[in-house]
């Protein structure tokens, strides 16, 4: 519903908000993307930042792989597509405590569906009604506030930490780049530095074994 | 907002948006089995979404409107909401609330301040 209040209120049409729910079906792509839009960013510049916010379901399809290996082609692709954080989730919290039935692709198209009918419910309700409020209500800021609340509980290990520090202060600092390219300096800075936190993390152990 | 993507630029980004969603969600569900995810990638991958949202979020609030200074004041109202969010949030994992309440601080410091 965020999603939907933050679209229409950063000033997209009812009509191009409501398809970008149907057809991008991304909550964090979509709120990141919204500002870009809003400011008239480049096109690449706008699809390359919600593909870099796309890139953890690279790691949950590779997770997926192993359960839905002897699916045909088109039905692993539907899987794949209708899959979110929370489907993801439910189905590898079942799958750990074997609880998952024996038609477990059916399974997960029925939680899949399930959710994408619950979300495109309640996104074009807030889609609809934020059409209805004056623009002075400042409602626009809900989606910085909903990306707030997206990355604070990821922000539980050292390098989501440090690497998220970097990226600010590299964003702030490379703000005046033309295209927001200063938004992409950032990203990989924080990117790097959360790379480079996680090994360092990873050598510690050996260190103090070897001492 | 005249110079906001519009029209058939706006279909194009959309349809570009969701072919990011398609690719990286199918990624290795229609790849071959070959095809494996090395440590390193693995871990950049992981924290590449926190990292970018971060650098959106922080200029967001800290610099408002778009092209001013950067405004760490507790005179800036978008910082006194989400930092009122951000506290809810160590405190309680409910979104609703931390919604309602950074709402709150910024309509009241938007207002009064």
């Amino acid at each position: 519903m965020i999603s939907g209040v933050a679209m229409v209120k950063g000033g997209l049409a009812v009509h191009w908000a409501i398809m970008m729910s149907l057809l991008v079906y991304a909550g964090s792509a979509q709120l990141a993307a919204l500002p870009l839009i809003v400011a008239g960013a480049p096109l690449w510049v706008i699809v390359a930042t919600g593909l870099i916010t796309n890139l953890r379901f690279v790691i949950y399809s590779a997770a997926l792989r192993p359960h839905f290996a002897g699916l045909p082609w088109g039905r692993r692709a539907a899987l794949g597509f209708f899959m979110t954080d929370f489907t993801f989730t439910r189905f590898m919290l079942s799958a750990q405590e074997g609880t998952l039935p024996e038609h477990r692709d059916a399974w997960f198209a029925g939680v899949c569906s399930n959710n994408w009918i619950t979300w495109q419910l309640s996104a074009i309700t807030g889609i609809i009604g934020a059409s209805y409020v004056p623009t002075d209500w400042g409602l626009e800021f809900t989606g910085t506030l909903a990306l707030v609340a997206l990355v604070g509980p990821s922000l539980n290990a050292r390098p989501a930490i440090v690497g998220a520090a970097a990226a600010s202060v590299v964003a702030l600092i490379a703000y005046p780049m033309p295209f927001k390219l200063g938004l992409f300096c950032g990203a990989i800075a924080g990117i790097l530095a959360a790379t480079l936190t996680d090994a360092a993390q990873q050598r510690r152990p050996a260190q103090s074994e070897n001492a | 907002m005249s110079d906001s993507v519009t029209g058939w630029a706006l279909a194009v980004v959309i349809v570009g948006l969701a072919l990011s969603t398609f690719v990286t969600r199918t990624s290795f569900l229609i790849a071959g089995a070959k095809l494996r995810l090395g440590a390193r990638v693995e871990v950049a991958l992981r924290y590449a979404p926190v990292c970018t949202l971060a650098a959106i979020i922080v200029p967001d609030i800290l610099i408002h409107p778009p092209g001013a200074a950067i405004d760490l004041s507790l005179l800036n109202p978008r910082l006194i909401g989400a930092l009122a969010a951000g506290l809810w949030l160590c405190w309680s994992r409910n979104i609703l609330g931390c919604l309602g309440l950074g709402m709150a601080a910024y309509t009241l410091a938007r207002l009064y301040l």
